[in-house]
């Protein structure tokens, strides 16, 4: 029974991210979608990107993103459910999504009343 | 239909057919920013199409996602050229909707007019096959680079002299005349054979590598054949010898990747169902008027073929064949392949008496096969010494250590040393 549910934070470093051929992208949606098959029962929500341009509001004042001055930057989320923290990390690993070199997910338990 | 043409390149075999239906209707000149809008529409793909799953018609989705790419794109370029946006006749001169969306056999013929247009005298040869590699068949130019052998830097030159073509001369792919078709078809074919040829006598490692030129090959010779533009014999016949080479793919080299010779070759493991296809694109061949190159090849192919071992090959036959070649296409290289024919048929003496009148050009007379050939007659002929001589020339000359290799071992079963 998978009763916790987890929010997925993707971040990357920003560029030096080559372009992708057909095939490598072809390989790349196969890979998801064995993934997605795989943990069908797990994953709740694909979740979306996010864009590059955003602000960030302070009690003193808007900053304008995009935020150069963090070393990585978050890309998008996803949410999945899991027993425990220890099979969502499971899950997670075996995504393609951390195949990509300079990619790293946080996963922070949703928590609930 | 068979175990090669079930391997998927969907996305790759998508992109060359978005640029091309895409370039069909805006013009080739687009070339950068129609391939970069087909880049942009696949990727996107893979992203959403993970998230929402695949639409139900995937290549209407991506169409339509790189045409408004397109637009967008180019609508930004006129931009900066100060052109007001407004005024530009560009709104309504490529105004889309869903149903203007290409159907699969309006796809396909733009695809074929494309090569088409790919394949002209303009344009080098080797640029020619590079830009079909690259825009058509989806290919990056890292992927070339790796398959041709050569830098990346190369491959982007070749690519770049068939891009400044089609910028510079506004091709429009809808008025390829019947007499264009015609003239450019042997052009067509010959960029074929090239792209099949590169993956079958390539020594690369990995054999996806290897075959997935050849796949490609026969991918377009199909589709090829399957048109009005290019149903004629000699597609037939292109199609019957890549056929007929890749039954026998899997035994050229043997566990640990050596390359074996064909005498040394495992009949019974030949693709048999590979093989009758070729022999039925073979006869489908035949109803033409027209005996062309690849007929010929093709029908020593199908000698090899359907000999049941090396001993009782008819190398009679062979050797006409090969005598034919010569004179339809003349190249030194046919005569060198007579020539070990001939020694199968009448001896090693008769062999190198083929080779005694024939105008050897440099490039040839450096070649490992060259040499190799040589050897291998000298040596049948009793003739030690030259044997070993040529044979260290061969082994000096040959490209890549698999052939070294095979060529030492050769050496070392006549009990000889270079």
């Amino acid at each position: 029974m998978n009763n916790n549910t987890y929010m997925c934070i993707l971040r990357s470093k920003p560029g030096a991210c080559s372009q992708p051929s057909p095939s490598d992208m072809e390989l790349m949606f196969a890979k998801y979608r064995t993934w997605q098959d795989k943990f069908s029962d797990n994953i709740v929500d694909m979740g979306n990107k996010l864009g590059d341009v955003g602000a960030v509001v302070r009690q003193d004042g808007v900053n304008d993103g995009p935020f150069i001055e963090l070393k990585e930057i978050i890309g998008g989320y996803m949410t999945i459910t899991a027993t425990s923290l220890d099979e969502a990390v499971a899950v997670i690993k075996e995504s393609p999504m951390v195949a990509n070199s300079g990619v790293s997910i946080e996963i922070r338990e949703i928590m609930t009343p | 239909m068979n175990q090669y043409a079930t391997i998927e390149h969907t996305f790759r075999h998508e992109y060359g057919q978005l640029v091309a239906s895409i370039l069909r209707r805006v013009g080739a000149h687009h070339i950068d920013a129609v391939e970069d809008a087909v880049q942009y529409s696949l990727m996107q793909a893979v992203d959403l199409w993970c998230r929402q799953g695949t639409p139900d018609n995937p290549s209407a989705w991506l169409y339509l996602v790189a045409y408004r790419k397109f637009l967008t794109e180019l609508r930004d370029i006129r931009l900066r050229e100060n052109l007001l946006a407004q005024q530009s006749p560009l709104a309504d001169e490529y105004v889309t909707d869903y149903a203007e969306i290409p159907l699969l056999d309006e796809m396909n013929d733009s695809f074929l007019r494309m090569l088409f247009v790919a394949c002209n005298d303009a344009i080098p040869v080797e640029s020619q096959m590079v830009f079909t590699l690259k825009s058509l068949c989806g290919f990056s130019i890292r992927e070339i680079a790796l398959r041709l052998f050569t830098s990346e830097a190369n491959v982007y030159k070749r690519f770049s002299r068939a891009r400044q073509y089609l910028v510079k001369n506004t091709v429009p792919l809808n008025v390829l005349s019947d007499a264009d078709i015609k003239t450019r078809l042997p052009m067509v074919h010959r960029v074929l054979y090239l792209v099949f040829t590169e993956g079958y006598l390539s020594s690369h490692c990995d054999k996806a590598i290897r075959i997935d030129l050849c796949e490609e090959a026969i991918h377009l010779t199909q589709l090829l054949s399957e048109s009005t533009m290019g149903k004629v014999a000699e597609t037939f016949a292109l199609l019957a010898l890549m056929y007929l080479h890749l039954a026998r793919m899997n035994t050229r080299q043997d566990d640990s990747g050596a390359l074996l010779l064909l005498e040394q070759q495992d009949r019974s493991q030949w693709d048999q169902p590979l093989i009758a296809a070729g022999l039925g694109f073979l006869k489908q061949s035949t109803r033409g008027d027209n005996l062309s190159r690849y007929h010929i090849e093709a029908g020593i192919l199908a000698e090899h073929c359907l000999a049941p071992t090396f001993k009782q090959t008819r190398w009679d036959q062979i050797v006409a064949s090969y005598e034919l070649l010569e004179r339809i296409a003349p190249s030194p290289l046919h005569c060198l392949n007579r020539a070990v024919a001939m020694a199968e048929w009448k001896g090693p003496k008769e062999g190198l008496a083929v080779l005694q009148f024939v105008d050897i050009p440099d490039w040839l007379a450096r070649s490992y096969y060259w040499h190799a050939v040589q050897a291998d007659l000298f040596y049948r002929c009793g003739e030690k010494t030259l044997a070993c001589n040529s044979a260290g020339k061969a082994i000096q000359a040959a490209p890549t250590a698999d052939i070294k290799c095979l060529l030492h071992k050769r050496l070392a079963k006549c009990g000889l040393s270079p």
